[in-house]
């Protein structure tokens, strides 16, 4: 176990060090530079956070907002830029700085801060904090990947999704801030953008936020809000500074079950495309994510490539900005268009660049990061079938060509994490879906929601459907997190539930264990 | 149904809006962030009158610098201030529709707002004038109706939310005679469409039997809706005694109708929409008439009122 966070402390006062950065949040090198002046007082509310670690660095990450609920979504900040100074040591006392630097928190990105820190060593511990005026931010902790060369003996990442902060407390995220993992791995529907109203507001014990969330977000200032809401949340704060996350998003952090620029109301898609700009925008102003992330207009550089030595290699895909349409109108269907093998869930680009990073992969493990679910569910089982086109399950052809690119170019262990259905499920994925006795030839694990849904329980009506497909080998309807380790000859997967998340304080449980052997794809279960 | 172009009016001076400056190097550092443009106000505002509302449409840049949303003000009166009692709504899209105005035509005068990223406003906009259109449902004269033309379902059968009913109470679907049937046993709130699997997925129909003591020179329907299906709205398959009209389609409503019944409340999430047209003067009769309304694609709708009209 590593050393525990400190308690927010003075923040040494040597902002004069050569590798100071600063533009717009973004950490660009610039001169040494103070700009915005006396900064309102507590504007860390919404907590620090750290991601994409590669070998030699990361992205720090915080945002100033001394009334983190102002309605116009500015988090109480006036419309000037701030500088904010951070700085990164080798411990948790910060008696060994080895990088300080400035980044400028400026109203255009919502006054978020994106320090990319470069020069720091490879696999290794780090804790980082910010300043801005007097006021200091918590402490926060992180790590950089393993040289691309070496051989790490072990990757201990946890995963997450579906946060609807109004479904509940977010015990889950309280648990895994205390895993110590080295990597958070976020698998879309980090907000909601429904109105949060009495109906829906089953967290007890908190007020129900005002009118101003009670409408459906479609504006910069709406979508900025409804992050500040999530956000101000004590044990997602922990969470970030536990550990960096890399992520993949999936519908609700734009408009349910949206696909490229269509929208399931019928907006036009000229304006859809304006309302998915803003929603881009707010995900990136709350996220610890790169410059490269930064959107123009309506588009958002999301997938990407990442490898953790010669142990994984992990795709970070993008399902949602560049996918076709329902394919003849309906959610759950069997058309004959579901099958027309020019439909793609990751667009021909992505698609392409998918398979040419397979081709060349030397790593054992090879992680597909997905929103949605990639394994066949036929939601009719017997007579007839239907799909849920929401999912992989709509792109037949997609998945088709990504399952031949592994074997043609002899992908070693695929393994897919998805998310998006609010339960627990792990499936190994089939050669032939209809044939039980046909080749494994990945696995897939589907993390359940974080506090979508509720309390739950450990099976509902959807149970039957999903386990009558004889590839899924769980379904658990609880709220939590999925705990990995992955080491050369295996990888370890723990379905973690808490039994309730309408009041705080729920006990952790592990819902199942399985095994999966490197060289031997599927699932075995051990619990 | 008639549209109109509203003319542009002169532009009035901002009031209280006027952009505080950014700092010239943070706009030089800031790269695809933030351009080094103010908002500016938008142009080519069109305000097309339908039946209940008006059409807002408008043109304008929406990424440098990113629009975070366009604040519009309206008011009854040409000469208003611009200010939060003022503030009619805002929306990130270029255009919006002002509805739930009732039947009656109303006037209105319009200015628009730009707010960017950092929080900046542009000045307002030009003036515009825009109004909605009467409905035949209030200035024609009524021959037989059905439901009040208030944006409630509340009066119907199964009314608010028994959608689940309709294979057991209109298995064959509504056969409704004006003076006999009552609304809030014989006419269904909601018409399926074969896509609904609560209603069997099969084409359903709706029937209104009414008498013309004379033929009038234009007898018009009128339909008002207080909500359709968001992606499947379908469209209506309309004939007066045999004779069909151009197939109606559907606009995306909330998916909300088919479980509650105000589109009047505050903040409803509802869509009212509106149905108004001639029938064919040829197929109409003296005594007794049939309009028919088959729904052979996409989801269920939900009535506030049915009507023929004389004009």
């Amino acid at each position: 176990m590593r050393s525990p966070l400190p308690a927010r402390r003075s923040f040494l006062a040597a902002t004069g060090a050569g590798a100071a950065a600063f533009a717009l949040g973004t950490g660009h090198a610039a001169a040494k530079e103070t700009v915005g002046g006396k900064v309102p007082a507590d504007p860390f509310t919404l907590g620090v956070a750290s991601g994409d670690p590669l070998p030699d660095g990361v992205v720090l990450w915080t945002r100033l907002a001394p009334r983190p609920l102002a309605p116009d979504g500015h988090g109480g900040m006036p419309r000037s830029p701030y500088t904010v100074d951070y700085e990164v040591a080798e411990d948790a006392g910060f008696a060994r700085v080895v990088q300080r630097g400035q980044a400028v928190a400026s109203p255009e990105l919502g006054h978020s801060v994106h320090a990319e820190v470069n020069g720091l060593s490879p696999d290794r511990e780090y804790f980082y904090r910010f300043r801005a005026g007097t006021e200091l931010s918590p402490v926060g902790r992180t790590r950089t990947a393993p040289d691309p060369a070496s051989g790490p003996a072990e990757l201990r990442f946890v995963a997450a999704s579906c946060a609807a902060w109004y479904h509940g407390h977010f015990t889950a995220f309280e648990h895994l801030a205390k895993e110590d993992p080295d990597l958070v791995v976020f698998l879309g529907d980090y907000i909601y953008e429904y109105g949060i109203t009495g109906t829906n507001m089953w967290r007890e014990g908190v007020p129900l936020p005002g009118p101003e969330h009670a409408v459906e977000t479609t504006t910069l200032e709406q979508y900025r809000l409804r992050y500040s809401l999530f956000k101000s949340d004590a044990n997602l704060q922990a969470a970030h500074a536990a550990a960096p996350w890399v992520f993949t998003t999936d519908d609700h952090d734009v408009q349910n079950n949206y696909a490229d620029d269509w929208s399931e109301t019928g907006i036009a898609p000229a304006d859809f495309l304006r309302r998915r700009a803003v929603a881009y925008r707010a995900l990136y102003e709350n996220l610890p994510l790169r410059a490269a992330s930064l959107p123009n207009g309506p588009a958002i550089d999301l997938y990407q490539r990442r490898r953790w030595g010669r142990l994984a290699q992990l795709d970070l895909l993008d399902n949602r900005q560049y996918r076709d349409k329902y394919p003849a109108g309906q959610v759950v269907d069997d058309s004959p268009e579901r099958h027309d093998p020019r439909r793609s869930i990751l667009g021909d680009r992505q698609e392409q660049w998918l398979y040419d990073g397979l081709r060349v992969s030397d790593t054992t493990w090879n992680l597909h990061v997905t929103g949605v679910v990639m394994a066949q569910i036929d939601r009719t089982p017997g007579a007839g079938s239907t799909f849920s086109n929401d999912m992989w399950d709509g792109f037949p052809a997609n998945r088709d060509r990504l399952f031949s690119a592994w074997k043609r170019h002899g992908v070693a262990n695929p393994v897919v994490l998805s998310g998006d259905i609010h339960r627990h499920v792990a499936a190994d994925l089939k050669a032939t879906w209809e044939n039980p006795a046909s080749a494994t030839v990945g696995t897939e694990l589907v993390c359940g929601s974080a506090a979508s849904d509720g309390d739950g329980a450990d099976t509902d009506s959807s149970a039957k459907v999903w386990l009558a497909n004889p590839h899924v080998k769980l379904y658990n309807a609880r709220r939590g997190y999925l705990r990995c380790r992955m080491t050369p000859t295996a990888l370890t997967s723990e379905f973690m539930t808490v039994p309730y998340v309408s009041r705080p304080g729920a006990p952790l449980a592990t819902a199942a264990r399985f095994v999966t052997e490197a060289g031997r794809p599927g699932l075995n279960r051990e619990v | 149904m008639s549209h109109s172009i509203s003319r542009p009016l002169s532009r009035r001076a901002a009031l209280g809006t006027a952009a505080a400056a950014v700092p010239a190097a943070v706009l030089a550092a800031s790269g695809r962030a933030a351009a080094a443009d103010e908002p500016r106000p938008v142009e080519r505002i069109r305000a097309a009158a339908e039946v209940g509302r008006v059409r807002l449409t408008w043109e304008g840049e929406a990424y440098h610098p990113l629009v975070d949303h366009y604040a519009l003000y309206a008011s009854r009166s040409r000469d208003f201030t611009v200010g939060p009692d003022t503030l009619l709504t805002k929306t990130v899209y270029a255009s919006f529709l002002h509805d739930r105005q009732g039947g009656h035509r109303q006037d209105w005068y319009y200015r628009i707002v730009t707010v960017d990223a950092s929080g900046a406003r542009s000045e307002p906009s030009a003036l515009v004038e825009g109004h909605s259109a009467e409905s035949v449902a209030l200035s024609a004269k009524p021959i037989a109706r059905v439901g009040k033309y208030d944006h409630r379902s509340l009066g119907f059968a199964l009314a608010p939310a028994g959608y689940a009913q309709y294979k057991d109470r209109f298995p064959n679907g509504v056969d409704y005679t004006y003076g006999t049937s009552k609304p809030e046993t014989d006419w269904s709130y909601i018409q399926p469409g074969p896509a609904d699997g609560w209603a069997g997925n099969r084409e359903s129909s709706t029937t209104f039997r009414f008498n013309l003591d004379t033929v009038p020179a234009e007898t018009w329907l009128s339909i008002w809706l207080i909500d359709t299906h968001a992606t499947l709205p379908g469209s209506l398959l309309i004939s007066a005694n045999g004779t069909a009209v151009p197939e109606v389609k559907l606009e995306n409503g909330a998916t909300r109708g088919s479980l509650e019944g105000d589109a009047t409340v505050p903040g409803t999430l509802l869509k009212p929409s509106y149905v108004e047209l001639a029938l064919p003067r040829a197929a109409m009769r003296k005594g007794r008439n049939a309009v028919v309304i088959r729904k052979r694609t996409g989801s269920w709708h939900v009535f506030d009122a049915l009507g023929v009209f004389a004009r």
